[in-house]
């Protein structure tokens, strides 16, 4: 018991020091596949650093990019602060164009917060997650997962260290995205090298990840819109929907939520739980050469 | 012995049979590939497009690049031969027209992916379809740079179809947003492990004959006389006996048409099928799918 005790007290001085960087293309993603841990890093005395790359400007049903973009914006900080984040950095890119952007670009701009920040822990999309339809999810995994590397080595933007931008290599790594691909619990190989599933349970921080998915108000009316249109298309209706207010938009992100924990906490014992693909140190060293 | 048996049984169990999936609700199909003989790929796709057909769908087929390199003419004409062949094999299938989108062929990386997926996305909005069929944009190992472009491009423009702050000035036409419900993804079965279909679409004999000629008419890439004199030159086949070389090898097209369809059928318990990567109206939402089926109700 004695142990137990110590070794609580132990993980929640490392967590007080451990420096968090999440990553995510868009406002939503990160909340969705990977907010209840990061709200329980926070929650241990982590500090959290968020960069958004794109502006979300399309996600909206009624209302014009310019003003969905600073709506959103708004709201992605409410959701962070709820999640316990710190810093909120938002890139701007437009969304849906990231096909269009120089990868080295975004990367650099990643590899900024990589070495300002030099977070113990980042948490990126998935780039190798298979059907997820938003590609900029995967045009940000692979800047960010080629920002991690590149930040820790001397010779990617030599003038980033003039002005005292040390180089950095972040320890470990959680990869996320929300349960599109059939393959996902598959261990893509048992090397060393190749980053495992890993389920970890946010049972104690659902309600924050709700709270925080409920703040991002614009893209869940938009959602909730999109579905009453197409069910009132095709001669259906959800009854739920029938006025689609704060009330009912909120009541549905609620369902949403509770049943990807539940998806999540298939087959791990845990009642709500996060998927993930995880490199830590193990991924860097192997065990024979430590 | 014991060990052979095990392999056997292991191969047995191993091929479980897909589901056999329905053709969605609905009246328009739209066919988004990047080549004029692609409703082809694996050997499949042309089955399923004439059961949309004969179920009641009216369908058009986009044809992304110009296939100038596709047969032995040179470029001009291999455009022009390929274009020919492709509104006949539509035809034949059922389709309404084709769309050629005049992309250069096998030159399709180094094009802007936003424009290429700018020009679906209207033309997915113009013809509102309840259905797409597509390259598998998660499909691994296609070796082809245009397969690539298009299924990359077609995996943002169905549901950004939908979004009103997409492309914009589309509505001063009087279009509206609309995102594709149903998808039918398309990739070798046979190249690694990216495209593992979930669904078998069965087949009748009418449409696998309406897609074995659909194949054939494809002269300028496929039934390659050479290739049917080579063969004969080694075997004899009494059913081409008489028949010229170009004939032969426009029966052997349509014979591996015929074969590949019962194949699939075989392993998934019916006579004829072909099978596919299928996403429904809501597994976009994981988290809501189960809610949004079970609780909606007739207006």
């Amino acid at each position: 018991m004695k142990l137990r005790l110590l070794l609580c007290m132990a993980m929640s001085l490392l967590a007080q020091d451990q420096k968090v960087l999440v990553i995510t293309a868009d406002a939503s993603d990160y909340v969705l596949a990977a907010g209840g841990t990061i709200a329980g890093m926070a929650a241990s005395g982590a500090t959290v650093w968020l960069v958004r790359v794109t502006n979300d400007d399309k996600d909206s049903w009624d209302l014009p990019p310019e003003e969905t973009a600073r709506r959103t914006r708004e709201e992605s900080e409410r959701a962070a602060r709820i999640l316990g984040i710190g810093k909120v950095v938002s890139l701007g890119y437009r969304a849906g164009e990231l096909g269009g952007v120089s990868p080295t670009e975004l990367r650099d701009r990643l590899m900024f917060y990589v070495r300002s920040f030099k977070p113990g822990v980042m948490f990126i999309p998935n780039p190798y997650a298979e059907y997820v339809e938003v590609l900029d999810r995967y045009y940000t995994g692979q800047a960010a997962e080629e920002a991690r590397r590149a930040a820790s080595l001397a010779n990617f933007q030599p003038p980033f260290a003039s002005v005292g931008l040390e180089t950095h290599l972040t320890p470990e790594l959680y990869y996320y995205a929300q349960p599109f691909d059939p393959r996902r619990r598959e261990a893509e190989s048992t090397a060393t090298f190749a980053p495992q599933p890993k389920a970890l349970d946010i049972a104690p921080m659902l309600a924050k990840k709700i709270q925080a998915a409920q703040a991002l108000k614009t893209v869940n009316h938009a959602l909730a819109m999109r579905i009453q249109q197409r069910l009132q298309e095709t001669g259906r209706r959800l009854p739920l929907l029938d006025r689609v207010d704060d009330d009912a938009v909120g009541k549905l992100v609620e369902i949403n939520v509770r049943k990807l924990a539940e998806i999540g906490a298939q087959g791990t014992g845990y009642s709500a739980a996060e998927e993930f693909h995880y490199a830590g140190v193990e991924y860097q060293i192997p065990a024979k050469y430590r | 012995m014991r060990l052979l048996i095990a392999l056997v049984l292991a191969g047995v169990l191993g091929a479980q049979p897909l589901p056999l999936g329905r053709i969605p609700p609905g009246r328009t199909l739209l066919v988004i590939e990047p080549h004029h003989d692609d409703h082809t790929t694996d050997y499949g796709m042309g089955g399923l497009i004439a059961r949309f057909v004969e179920e009641g769908h009216r369908a058009w087929y986009v044809r992304a690049s110009n296939d100038e390199k596709d047969g032995a003419h040179g470029y001009p004409h291999n455009d022009m031969i390929n274009l020919r062949e492709s509104l006949e094999a539509t035809r034949i299938l059922g389709m309404e027209g084709v769309h050629g989108l005049n992309w250069r062929n096998d030159y399709m990386d180094s094009i802007p992916l936003n424009e290429l997926r700018a020009q679906l996305i209207l033309l997915i909005r113009k013809h509102r379809p309840d259905a797409v069929l597509g390259h598998d944009p998660w499909a691994h190992y296609d070796r082809n740079p245009d397969h690539r472009k298009v299924a990359r491009a077609l995996a943002e423009a169905y549901w950004m179809a939908g979004l009103a702050n997409v492309h914009p000035e589309h509505f001063e036409l009087g279009l509206k947003p609309h995102r594709v419900p149903y998808l039918f993804f398309k990739a070798r079965v046979d190249y690694g492990k990216g495209h593992e279909p979930n669904v078998a679409m069965e087949l009748t004999e009418s449409q696998v004959r309406k897609k074995m000629k659909a194949y054939s008419t494809h002269r300028n890439v496929y039934a390659s006389p050479a290739m049917a004199r080579a063969v004969r030159a080694q075997i004899e086949i009494p059913e081409v006996k008489g028949l010229t070389d170009e004939e032969a090898a426009v029966r052997f097209e349509e014979w591996h048409m015929e074969w590949i369809s019962r194949k699939r059928g075989r392993e998934n318990g019916v006579r004829y099928a072909e099978v596919y990567f299928y996403r429904d109206e809501f597994d976009h939402l994981p988290g809501l799918k189960n809610y949004i089926t079970s609780n909606t109700v007739k207006q």
